[in-house]
This record gives structure tokens, sequence and C-alpha cells, in this order.
């Protein structure tokens, strides 16, 4: 069975970055057709003012960096840009601000096919951080399960042995193979000095 | 008499494209349309409201035609066009709206996630339709369903829909499959239903494959049409009725009307103008299009196409179907949904809102509990 995105933001609300009165009063009228909240705003966001925010749809000819209360490429909600001008400069810090979708200011009644890329695009983002940070443990954990294997090698005779032994006791405990390899370590009081 | 205007001395009649396919695999549903629209354009002259020059053309069921035709009338200075059946046809024809400032005025259900600023959408939206339909089907008891549609945006959006609705409910959604535009080989779908105890078919499925699809359900399984409501559509009216036979017995069917509501003035249009004579929503709604386009030049004194649109969501239109309330901002008109069973050729209502409700074509005003039942439908006698 294929799971849908995202497609009901009834509810939702959107901070607007906008310096224009009619792209900024049209952006509005659509998201209200999707029962959206849209929260008009120029100039700098607060840090108060995202955390209530499900979104933001920002104008890409005038944002800049110092505009958000967040570092390049880390903003906490979904961000829809809108295209305007279409210089290539402008293109690129959206690019760098990692905009989750993008929207021809000329197209605003297409609005629901962007929000619903941009969740979609932003909820993948996350989980492909989450990965990354789960890899990166794992790899900082190497060298434990290493210590650990020979640490077992005694009472298991071979190393293949004793990295089975690792993996059930990861498994009895329902933990990772790292986490077991550091939980033995520290129950033996090993050593465990980087590069030692 | 009014439906003229005098612009810097020049007098400018009324002139209204009519882009049906009278012609082709859906056929009797662009014919029962322009039925209703020919009807309506007949009695606003004699009632000296609007005097409507028609400009027709049929695209023949060639969903690449729709586009040219509609390019021609905006370049002939046609700026309002009254038609396309199916969304796949609508969705050709608004680059060229756009491009060329036109205005549709699209009078058939369709399955919502739309709102363009040139069109105006004078059918059922799913709130309207696959809400209230598969609603009464979780209220009936029933456990299983089975769903087959057209290939194509329509058959996709309402399944989906009913499929997520039918399983918020529990249904178990037994089967899905879908069948080209225009296609009769369905026999494996038939199989599959007969093979399984299924208590619901939706059916989203359009022009010959519906008729050949239900012809073969019902003879493979006859003791089906005993089940009212065995077989549940979301657009099928009595332009459909004739080619369908006993075949259509105990269809549900929902929608905004049914022939049993049509008033003489949409009876006389089905007698002049539809080849089954029959009164179907595609000609009701077709006709309180042209009425609707027609009040909305009169008030705004204009053929402009933002003019007449704002004249005409400004206030609830009177017309051959009741009043009709276009929403400014969403652009979908509000209607009261009925449900129906068809039995001996005739639609009989079943149950009724008791008000109009406004569109919902993103579904975004819907509560998130899908058990209750949210349409508020009444039984009638």
């Amino acid at each position: 069975m294929r799971s849908f995105p995202l497609h009901n933001f009834a509810g939702l609300t959107a901070i607007v970055l906008h310096r224009s009165e009619e792209p900024m009063r049209k952006v509005v009228e659509v998201c209200d057709r999707l029962g959206v909240r849209a929260v008009p705003k120029t100039g700098e966001l607060t840090a108060e003012a995202v955390r209530g925010a499900d979104m933001i749809i920002l104008d890409i000819d005038t944002g800049h960096d110092e505009q958000f209360p967040w570092g390049v490429a880390d903003a906490p909600v979904p961000l829809i840009g809108l295209v305007g001008s279409e210089s290539p400069g402008r293109l690129a810090w959206a690019i760098g601000q990692q905009v989750d979708a993008y929207l021809p200011i000329s197209a605003l009644g297409n609005l629901f096919s962007a929000l619903v890329i941009a969740h979609e695009t932003f909820a993948r983002k996350a989980d492909r951080t989450r990965h990354e940070r789960e890899i990166a443990r794992q790899r900082a954990g190497r060298l434990d399960v290493i210590r650990a294997v020979l640490l077992l090698m005694p009472e298991c005779r071979d190393e293949a042995l004793a990295l089975k032994q690792l993996r059930t006791m990861a498994m009895v405990e329902q933990i990772t193979l790292e986490e077991a390899a550091a939980r033995l370590l520290s129950e033996r009081q090993v050593k465990r000095v980087d590069g030692q | 008499m009014r439906g003229f205007f005098h612009l810097k001395g020049v007098k400018v009649a009324l002139k209204l494209g009519l882009i049906f396919s009278t012609s082709g695999s859906y056929a009797a549903l662009g014919q029962s349309a322009l039925a209703g629209a020919l009807g309506a354009i007949d009695a606003l002259k004699e009632s000296g409201i609007a005097d409507i020059t028609p400009v027709i053309r049929d695209p023949g069921g060639d969903v690449s035609r729709y586009e040219k035709a509609a390019a021609e009338l905006l370049d002939d200075g046609v700026q309002h066009l009254l038609g396309a059946i199916t969304s796949w046809s609508r969705k050709d024809m608004i680059p060229v709206l756009e491009r060329k400032g036109g205005l549709l005025w699209y009078p058939c259900p369709y399955e919502g996630f739309e709102c363009n600023d040139h069109v105006v959408y004078l059918g059922t939206s799913p709130n309207h339709h696959v809400l209230p339909a598969v609603d009464w089907v979780a209220s009936k008891g029933m456990r299983r369903a089975y769903l087959v549609g057209s290939n194509y945006v329509w058959g996709w959006e309402t399944l989906r829909l009913a499929r997520e609705r039918l399983q918020a409910a529990g249904l178990e959604v037994v089967g899905e499959r879908y069948v080209p535009l225009g296609s009769t080989d369905h026999a494996h779908v038939v199989d599959e239903i007969c093979a399984s105890p299924v208590d619901c078919v939706i059916n989203s499925l359009i022009g010959p494959s519906n008729t050949t699809f239900m012809r073969d359900l019902m003879a493979s399984e006859p003791e089906r049409k005993a089940r009212p409501g065995h077989i549940v559509s979301f657009n099928q009216t009595e332009a459909d009725l004739a080619e369908l036979g006993p075949a259509a017995d105990g269809l549900l069917s929902v929608g905004n009307f049914f022939e049993e509501e049509a008033n003489a003035a949409l009876r006389r249009a089905a007698l002049a103008y539809a080849p089954n004579g029959r009164v179907s929503a595609f000609l009701a709604n077709a006709y309180a299009s042209v009425e609707m386009f027609a009040a909305g030049a009169n008030l705004a004194r204009s053929t402009d196409p933002r003019a007449v649109f704002s004249a005409v969501a400004a206030a609830p239109v009177q017309t051959a179907i009741g009043p009709i309330q276009v929403d400014p901002v969403m652009r979908h008109a509000a209607f009261a949904p009925r449900i129906a069973l068809a039995d001996a050729g005739q639609f009989q209502i079943i149950e009724r809102a008791p008000n109009a409700i406004a569109a919902d074509p993103y579904l975004a005003r819907q509560s998130t509990s899908s058990t209750a039942r949210r349409v508020d439908l009444r039984i009638v006698n």
C-alpha cells in the first residue's frame, strides 16, 4: 500500500515573509483556502515568532541569512521559497538555506503542491540527519567493539565467537552492538583511552 | 432587453463557448450538459433576461482537442466558456485560460485539490460526494469493499479518499483496480469481485468502461440487485441510466441534484435537447451555470471575467436548481448533497442534507475523526 505525504494542512500556521503588499495578500488568501493560518511578517524573524509556526513561506528575492534565528541550512520548520526574479545568486542563496520547495510568485494558486513537497522534503531531511547521526555514532563505537571482542576472546576461543557473544549480549539487553561493547568495557573497568 | 451592454457606443452581446464532448467515449454526459446549457439559453432569451449566443465545440472525447478549442474561442473574443467533463480536459484548458484571460464555468463533479482563478467550480467537490457516500456505506454495517476506477485523476483521487475513509471506519479494502479510460477490458475485475465476498463495490469508472462493467458484474452476480447500495458511485446520474438499464438497479449515487427534483424548465430543456429526454445533474448544473453567467454579466454590466465572477460571487444567485452561492475566495459552489438509489431506471433520493454545504476541495475543513458521520444528511421518506 502506498503511503501519502502530508496533504492536509488545516490548522497549521505559516509565517509569510514578504515586503510587497500584493503577493502577501495573495499568499494569505491561498493559505486561507487550505485552512492554513498565515501570519504576515516583514524584516527579521525572532526565535519566539518561529516557535509557534509550522512552516515559513519566504521571498527569495529579499531573503538573507541574518533574517533568521537559526544557522544556515538549519531551519526548524519547512521552508517554501517564492521565486520572483530567478536570478542565479538568489537561487543559490535559497539552495544554501536548503529551502524545501519552490513556487514561482506567478503560480501562487499551486501553493498546495509546494506545501506537500516542502513538508515531505523536510521530513526526509530530518530522517536523513537522524540516520547520519546513527552512522557517526556507530563509527565512533568501532574501537570499543574491537576492544570488547579482544576482551572476550580468552573465554570464547576465537574472535568470531567473541563477536557472536557480544551480539548475544546486545540482543538480550536490546541495545546496539556498540552500546553493549561500551557497557562490557565499563563493567570490566577497561581503560578506554583513544589511540592506546 | 438586458444581456446587452453599450460600451463606447457599441452594443455588446453575450457569447458563451460550450465545449462539451457530445461524441466519443463519454458522449452521454456531454450531451446531457449541452442540453442543459442550450435549454437555459433559450429560457433566458424568452424571458428577456439575457440574449446569449452559444458557440459550440465538440472535442469528441479527445483530451488533446480541448486546449485548441478553448484557444480558438478565446481568440475569437469569447471570454466565457462552459464545459469540460473530465478533470483531465479541464486541466488542459487552464493554461490557455490563464494566458488569454478567460473564465471557465465548470459544471461537473470533480475530485477537488484545485482552485484556479480562471475557473468557477459549479459541480460537487469531494465533501459533497465521496464523504457522504462512503459514510453511508460505513453506516450500513458493510465490512468489505472493492474499489475500481478509470485510470486518470478522477479515479485515482476519489478512490484514494474512499480507501482512506473506509479503512478509518474499519472496513477492509479487498482490492483496488484501475481501467484505462474508454477500455472495456475488465473481466479480471469482475472475476476478482465475484471470487471474494464483497459487501460493496466503489465504482469511479466513467463512460463505456462503467456501462460494460456494471452490466458484466450484474450478469455474473444477478443476486446483487437485492442489496441496495451494493455498488456506489460518486458521479452517476440519469445520463447513465438509459445505457445501464437493469444493471443500474441497487446502484447508490450521490450528487447535488437528481431528476425527481427537476422543475418544468429543466424538463423542457431535456425534452428539447437531451437525446434521452432525461434531466441529470450534468444537465441541471449546466443549466444553472448559464443562469449564473447571465446573472453575473447583468449585475456587472460587463463581460470582463473578473467583474462577472465578482458579481456572481457577491450573493446567492437564484437558478433552476435553487439558490447557488459561490464562495468568492474558494470559487466553488455550495451544495446540499443528496444520496439516491437507482431502481427501474429512476434514481430515488433516500437522504438529503438540510442545507447547502460549502465546498471543501482540499478537505481542509473536515474534523480529524473519520468514523463519525460528518455530513448531515437526513432520511427522506
